[in-house]
C-alpha cells in the first residue's frame, strides 16, 4: 500500500527552524513505523536521523511522536496508524532536539541517576554467598516498575516535564518505586528525600499522559501516586 | 524556564495525550479565573476600609454587563476547579483507582454540569432583570 509519510526534520547546523520534510513510499499494511522511516533514509533521504537498535520494544532508543503521540517507532503497526493514507512523525517533546528524531537523552538520564536507581543493602551477603531471598509476594509488589526500558516516552509526554525540565519526571519517579518498595532495599528514605524536593512527585499532576504513553504497559501514575503516598504517610507498603 | 513555557503552549496543545489532558489545561485556566477574582475581590474590600468612596465607585463598576459575565465565568470555574480537584485528590489518594481515570473524568463533568448550570441560569437570570428593571 502507500503511504505518505510526514516527518519533521530539524539539523540545527544548516536549518533555521524545523520543517515538514514529505515522503511516498510503498509499505506493507503489517510493516511497522520503524520499517517506513527505514525505507525513507535507506532508498529516499539518508539524511534521516532517528536512533533504533533492537527493533523490537525493548532497548527503549526509538521512542517518538507518531500521529502526534508518544510511542516506540518499532512497535506500532502501518495498519494501526494510518490515517487517509498518512503518518506523521515528531521527535519527542521537552528534550533538545540534536537532529530529526534524535533529542538530548542527557537531562534525562540526569534524572534517572539522580534516584539511586540501583539496590543498595550494606547487610553481608548471605552465608552460602548466594543472592538475598524475598517471598514471591514480596517481588511482585514492584514487578510492574521493573518493567521500564527508559525509553522516555513517559516522561516527554508530561505537561509538568515540558514545562519545567527539572522535574525528575514519572520515568525517573517509576524506577525510584522500583527499589523504594523492594523488601531487599535499604536507601528507600535517600529516594524519598529526592522525590520531595520541589522538582519531585509533587510536580505530578496526574494527568495520566504517562500511563497512556508507556510501551510497556505499566501503570506509571499508578506507581507515582504510590511515592506520592509513601511521602505522604510515611508508610512503604 | 521560558523554553518550557513556549514548548507546553505550542506543542503541548498539539500532544493527543488523554482527556485528562484537557481537563488539566481546563483547571489550569479555571484556576487563573479563580486566582483573578481573589485578587480583584480583596483589593477591592480592602478600599471599604481605606477608603469608602473607592469602595462604592467599584461597586457600581461591579454592576455593568462586563462584571455581569464574568461573574458568570467567574461561578463556572469555581464549581469546574472544585469539582476537578476533588478528583484529583482522590485519585491521588486511592492510586489504585487509576484504571477509573476516565469513568471519574466524565463523572466529574456530569457533576459540574448538574451544579453549575442551574446556578448560571440564576445568576444570568438575576442579572438580566437587573439591567432591565433599571434600564442600565
Ligand atoms: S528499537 Fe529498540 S525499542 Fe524500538
Amino acid at each position: 500500500m502507500k503511504l505518505h509519510l510526514k516527518i519533521k526534520r530539524f539539523n540545527p547546523e544548516i536549518d533555521k527552524k524545523p520543517y515538514w520534510g514529505e515522503y511516498d513510499i510503498e509499505v506493507d499494511e503489517m510493516d511497522r513505523v520503524l520499517d517506513a522511516l527505514q525505507e525513507v533514509k535507506w532508498t529516499v533521504d539518508g539524511t534521516l536521523a532517528l536512533r533504533r537498535s533492537c527493533a523490537h520494544g525493548i532497548c527503549g532508543s526509538d521512542a517518538m511522536r507518531i500521529n502526534g503521540r508518544n510511542r516506540l517507532a518499532c512497535k506500532c503497526l502501518i495498519k494501526d496508524e494510518i490515517k487517509n493514507g498518512q503518518i506523521t512523525v515528531e521527535p519527542i517533546l521537552g528534550l533538545k532536539v540534536q537532529k530529526d528524531m534524535i533529542v538530548d537523552m542527557e537531562p534525562f538520564f540526569a534524572h534517572y541517576r539522580s534516584v539511586l536507581p540501583f539496590l543498595v543493602n550494606k547487610d553481608p551477603l548471605p552465608e552460602n554467598g548466594r543472592e538475598r531471598l524475598q517471598t514471591i509476594a514480596d517481588r511482585e509488589r514492584f514487578d510492574d516498575t521493573t518493567k521500564c526500558i527508559l525509553c522516555a516516552c513517559c516522561t516527554t509526554s508530561c505537561p509538568s516535564f515540558w514545562a519545567r525540565g527539572e522535574y525528575v519526571g514519572p520515568a525517573a519517579i517509576v524506577q525510584a518505586h522500583r527499589f523504594i518498595f523492594d523488601s531487599r532495599d535499604q536507601a528507600a528514605q535517600e529516594r524519598l528525600e529526592v522525590l520531595s524536593e520541589v522538582d519531585g512527585v509533587w510536580r505530578c499532576r496526574t494527568v495520566f499522559n504517562c500511563t497512556d504513553a508507556c510501551p510497556r504497559g505499566i501503570e506509571v501514575t499508578k506507581a507515582i501516586g504510590e511515592v506520592k503516598a509513601a511521602l505522604r504517610t510515611g508508610i512503604i507498603a | 524556564m521560558l523554553n518550557g513555557l513556549v514548548t507546553t503552549v505550542r506543542e503541548g496543545a498539539r500532544y493527543k495525550g488523554e482527556s485528562n489532558q484537557w481537563m488539566w489545561i481546563a483547571h489550569r485556566i479555571s484556576g487563573l479565573g479563580v486566582l483573578l477574582f481573589l485578587v480583584t475581590h480583596i483589593s477591592g474590600m480592602s478600599f471599604s476600609y481605606f477608603n469608602p468612596k473607592v469602595h462604592e465607585a467599584l461597586i457600581e463598576i461591579y454592576k455593568t454587563p462586563l462584571f455581569s459575565v464574568g461573574e458568570l465565568f467567574l461561578a463556572a470555574c469555581l464549581v469546574f476547579h472544585a469539582i476537578n480537584g476533588t478528583r484529583i485528590a482522590l485519585l491521588e489518594l486511592k492510586p489504585e483507582w487509576w484504571s477509573e481515570q476516565h469513568k471519574a473524568t466524565r463523572a466529574s463533568l456530569l457533576i459540574t454540569f448538574v451544579l453549575g448550570a442551574p446556578t448560571l441560569v440564576i445568576m444570568a437570570w438575576k442579572s438580566l432583570s437587573f439591567y432591565l428593571a433599571t434600564g442600565r
